[in-house]
């Protein structure tokens, strides 16, 4: 069964009504608006970033510290950890509230990885953000409300899936994170028109999907 | 004149007037420590009973302290506005009430016969007067002043920042000043009690405070609360000064013991007109208390109330700016408890306003008095509902030259929130200007003492 | 909530040949009505609006605090004070109120060797509604004078209540013993040492005419301010007797350890009261002017210096 979501897991997510200046500080809060933050892991760091984003379009928060560990998931450094810590922080936790109230619908029920292979080996993240929050948007160098594609995969599997994503529509690469990173994924940020991004998030889950059935067949 | 009532077939006979205004009065320990209140319940309201009787007239022919003996009182007699007087003179003490009280009589109306009356008629129809009774009542008296700025505009409550220092260090004063001016606090007066009462020290204050008003724009009057006769040489040394201080009592010896008489402050009061810096026409502040006739042994054997109004009675005569109860100051021998000082604030108030002067109060209690701080909150929410035209304001509403509890400047915020009272019009608009205040809420620099520059 | 990626992964399986549908995602699952019940208030308490300007008004109250121990530069929570600025308040007043309220055990007076002495004042609450009661004494404690206590000397101490016990059982001894020692030194001669409860200042005036005594000196404990009720005030009168006014007096406050300590205090009362024998009186009439190095603070008109503000709420976290 391939392409069959892999449900990302949130591993815990908590409010600090008012943190402390301190912690504040070190997440690069900005302390004139910043009181409260909202704190989540998730096993899943590239389906976080993208429900980051989007807690941004639902509430005043700003994303403060968003950053993969190394490793990923299967070498986290506790059962809460994950791989990802996303930080949002608002002016108060109501705001916060709002923010993690919508970065848990994203988690549940839009961004994902998908098995690109029929034993799950292979995770492919083909996701398309029609509109963005102004997290991604100012990390992407795009406007809010523009489209991305936010494209990730193994290395081998990313690469021929990026070049048949560019090929495949008007759309031009914002960011590429070649391998290795954090979690030894590779990611690109591809921007175009969103029925371009479309096709270019198709183009690449299909190739990765291909990549998975003849890895050696040059 | 009929001194004698029934109650529940008990005859009560009183001697004379001043033993009825003494027996009426609301329970206080300083009428007790003075021997002349009511000895229960039920006397007390046979001296109400019989109060509610007596005239204006009668209450005019009967002052506490003899014509023969008492400048004051002389001062007030002849002083007194016949026409106004005609008006009400044959109104019972429990008509006046009803009359100020009725829905149909407006400020204007009680303004226009303020000038008829003497204190102890204030005072008379004080003693029938439930606490709010007082508010409703004292509400209605509007006392309009100027001097740089506005005081007692309806809709409007100031405060008096007093930035008190046990040394008179200039910078200490200067720090708790800008802190006050930054909470919206000292529409009223910037005031200070003196640690040393010399000329050169009151004229160092002034130039200091006039200083810090003129750089940043303060739309506001200072004062140093020294002696008269301190003020009036440092006004020869050259000094500005806003406004003249001076304690009063109700009684001539009273005003012996604080060293002044009608003619010093008359005399004081033409000097503060040629050689004082507001723009006017209100230059004197006052400030009174129950109790400090009795402390001086200048009572008369007449009641802390009366002798109170009798204080406002002198006011008057110099359209001050400001007139100020400090309701909680003297002690628990004078006011025991919580529940004294709230109906003195709230009687002081009320009478001050009817008899015509822009009644302020300093609500607060010395450490032994036997009222909580929850209390003293609740009197400043009731003198603001009251129409009060100026309440105190302090660090933490803590003096720490005088040693007792008062209003704080974060207290004077709150009551205008809680009340949608404003300062006055001049500070008002200064307030918005600095970013101190946005319209009634907190504005951005609310509470940055650094948005006054020293 | 609908998902573009999902609708596009759905086709594109069908595409790739996978023919069953998508798994729906489960039901959303909002925190808020967990994080609600857990929450504060809304609009957490913050001092001052900006970080620059909460460091601005830091370092204003720390300026501040060189010239003055108001409590300035506190910020606020909407017009009202932050919590802890509250539980300093309130430990502060409760000091103040634990020191009015504080009344002489029975036979504290005996354990330090004095002589107890009492007003005609019968309880605490009359102690503060009575002061005339408070300035004299009552007959047992006449009686107790007239036949135990030294006659014709120079200086009577006496140590007193007066508005805080707590202060009198403080450092009361340790000035009296100060005060006692150091007129002793100069060659006075020094009356019976005597306490007296619910005691007036004015009460010194009775005790001195009975004893005869060339001066007379009160210390007792001052009316307590916010966060302190351990001060001492002493006043000394010359000819003590009956009517003396507080013209006739001269006095020193703010005796305590962060004032003048009592070490310090008994010296300075020993100069004025051999300046009171040497002229003869006290009060305004008594020149001081010889002796203002001697003297310090109690020269001067006796207001209280300012006093260090103690932090007195610690929570342990």
């Amino acid at each position: 069964m391939i392409l069959e979501p892999i449900l990302p897991r949130v591993l815990s997510v908590r409010r600090i009504p008012a943190a402390h200046a301190a912690l504040l500080e070190s997440y690069g809060a900005d302390l004139s608006r910043h009181t409260s933050l909202g704190l989540v892991t998730c096993d899943q760091d590239d389906a976080t970033y993208v429900a980051l984003d989007e807690a941004t379009k639902h509430s005043p928060v700003d994303v403060i510290y968003a950053r993969s560990f190394y490793a990923g998931s299967d070498h986290a450094s506790g059962r809460l950890s994950g791989e990802i810590l996303g930080v949002i922080a608002g002016s108060d936790p109501e705001e916060v509230d709002e923010g993690l109230n919508a970065l848990l619908r994203c988690l549940e029920h839009d961004a994902c990885f998908y098995s690109a292979d029929e034993k799950g080996e292979i995770a492919v993240f083909p996701h398309v953000i029609s509109s963005l929050g102004h997290y991604l948007s100012k990390e992407a160098g795009l406007e809010v409300g523009d489209s991305m594609a936010y494209l990730v995969a193994p290395p081998m599997e990313f690469s021929i899936g990026v070049d048949a994503a560019l090929k495949a529509a008007e759309v031009e690469a914002k960011k590429i994170f070649p391998p290795p990173t954090e979690t030894n994924y590779a990611a690109a940020y591809l921007a175009g028109e969103q029925c371009a991004c479309e096709a270019a998030a198709e183009a690449f889950a299909e190739a990765v999907v291909e990549v998975g059935r003849r890895p050696l067949t040059r | 004149m009929q001194l004698a009532a029934t109650i529940r077939h008990t005859t009560y006979c009183f001697s004379s007037v001043k033993e009825v205004l003494a027996k009426a009065n609301a329970p206080k320990s300083g009428d007790n420590l003075a021997q002349v209140a009511a000895q229960d319940a039920v006397e007390r309201v046979a001296a109400r009973a019989v109060l509610s009787q007596l005239t204006m007239q009668d209450l005019r022919e009967n002052p506490v302290v003899p014509y023969e003996q008492d400048e004051l009182t002389r001062m007030v007699e002849d002083s007194l506005d016949e026409q106004a007087f005609s008006a009400v003179k044959h109104l019972s003490v429990g008509q006046l009430r009803e009359w100020l009280l009725d829905a149909t009589t407006s400020g204007e109306m009680i303004r226009a016969v303020s000038p008829g009356l003497t204190p102890e008629m204030a005072a008379a129809v004080c003693k029938l007067m439930s606490n709010m009774d007082l508010m409703t009542a004292g509400r209605k008296c509007e006392v309009v002043v100027r001097a740089n700025s506005t005081l007692g505009l309806p809709g409007r409550m100031s405060s008096r920042l007093q930035p008190n220092h046990p040394s008179d260090n200039v910078e200490g004063i200067i720090v708790s000043t800008r802190e006050g001016l930054s909470y919206g606090c000292g529409d009223a007066v910037i005031g200070v009690n003196p640690a040393t009462d010399t000329a050169e020290s009151t004229a160092e204050i002034l130039c200091v405070l006039d200083a810090l008003m003129k750089k940043n724009g303060v739309p506001t009057q200072h004062c140093v609360l020294s002696h008269l006769l301190v003020q009036m040489r440092a006004l020869d040394l050259g000094c500005p000064m806003d406004l003249m201080f001076q304690s009063l009592a109700g009684t001539q010896t009273g005003n012996t013991a604080f060293g002044i008489s009608v003619a010093l402050v008359d005399e004081a009061w033409a000097k503060m007109k040629e050689q004082g810096t507001t723009r006017g026409p209100n230059v004197m502040y006052f400030e009174t208390g129950q109790g400090s006739e009795l402390s001086s042994a200048a009572h008369h054997d007449a009641d802390q109330v009366t002798l109170e109004a009798r204080c406002y009675g002198f006011a008057r005569r110099y359209e001050p700016f400001l007139v100020n109860t400090v309701v909680g100051f003297i002690g628990p021998e004078y006011l025991e408890s919580g529940r004294e000082i709230t109906r003195a604030g709230l009687e002081d108030h009320f009478m001050g306003k009817l008899l015509g002067v822009p009644m302020g109060c300093d609500a607060c209690f010395t450490y032994h008095a036997d009222m909580s701080q929850d209390e003293l909150e609740s009197l400043k929410v009731l003198l603001g509902a009251a129409g009060c035209a100026f309440l105190m304001s302090m660090p933490v509403g803590d003096d720490i030259m005088l040693n007792y509890q008062s209003s704080s400047f974060h207290d004077i915020p709150s009551v205008r929130r809680l009340l949608a009272s404003r300062p006055t019009p001049e500070f008002d608009a200064w307030l918005v200007e600095k970013g101190i205040m946005d319209g009634d809420a907190p504005g951005p620099r609310f509470g940055d003492p650094t948005v006054i520059v020293s | 909530m609908s998902s573009r990626t999902r609708q596009l992964i759905e086709v594109l399986r069908i595409k790739l040949g996978e023919a069953r549908p998508l798994a729906q995602p489960a039901p959303a699952r909002p925190v808020q009505a967990k994080a609600r019940a857990s929450s504060g208030p809304k609009g957490v308490p913050r001092v001052v609006t900006s970080h620059q300007r909460r460091e601005a008004v830091e370092r204003f109250a720390q300026e501040a605090s060189k010239h003055t121990t108001a409590l300035v530069g506190i910020g606020s929570v909407g017009t009202r004070y932050a919590t802890d600025t509250v539980l300093q308040f309130q430990a502060e007043l409760a000091v103040a109120h634990e020191a009015v309220g504080a009344v002489l055990p029975k036979g504290w007076a005996e354990s330090k060797g004095l002589l107890p002495l009492k007003s005609r004042v019968s309880d605490h609450r009359q102690f503060l509604l009575r002061p005339d009661l408070g300035r004299r004494l009552d007959e047992s404690s006449v009686a107790l004078i007239n036949e135990e206590v030294a006659k014709d000397v120079d200086v009577q101490p006496i140590l007193a209540d007066g508005l805080s016990a707590v202060a009198c059982m403080g450092a009361g001894m340790e000035l009296l013993e100060a005060f006692t020692r150091e007129c002793q030194g100069r060659g006075l001669s020094v009356g019976t040492p005597l306490c007296a409860q619910f005691a007036r200042v004015w009460l010194e005036d009775e005790i001195g005419e009975l004893t005869r005594a060339k001066v007379a000196v009160i210390l007792l404990g001052e009316r307590p301010g916010l966060g302190t009720g351990d001060g001492l005030s002493a006043y000394l009168v010359y000819e003590p007797k009956v009517g003396k006014t507080d013209g006739d007096r001269n006095m020193m406050s703010n005796i305590h350890a962060r004032g003048t300590p009592p070490e310090q205090a008994g010296k300075r009362l020993a100069v004025l009261v051999g300046a009171m024998l040497e002229q003869r009186r006290s009060g305004v009439d008594l020149d001081l002017s010889a002796l203002s190095a001697e003297l310090g603070e109690a020269a001067g008109l006796g207001y209280r210096a300012p006093q260090e503000r103690e932090q007195l709420v610690e929570v342990s976290r």
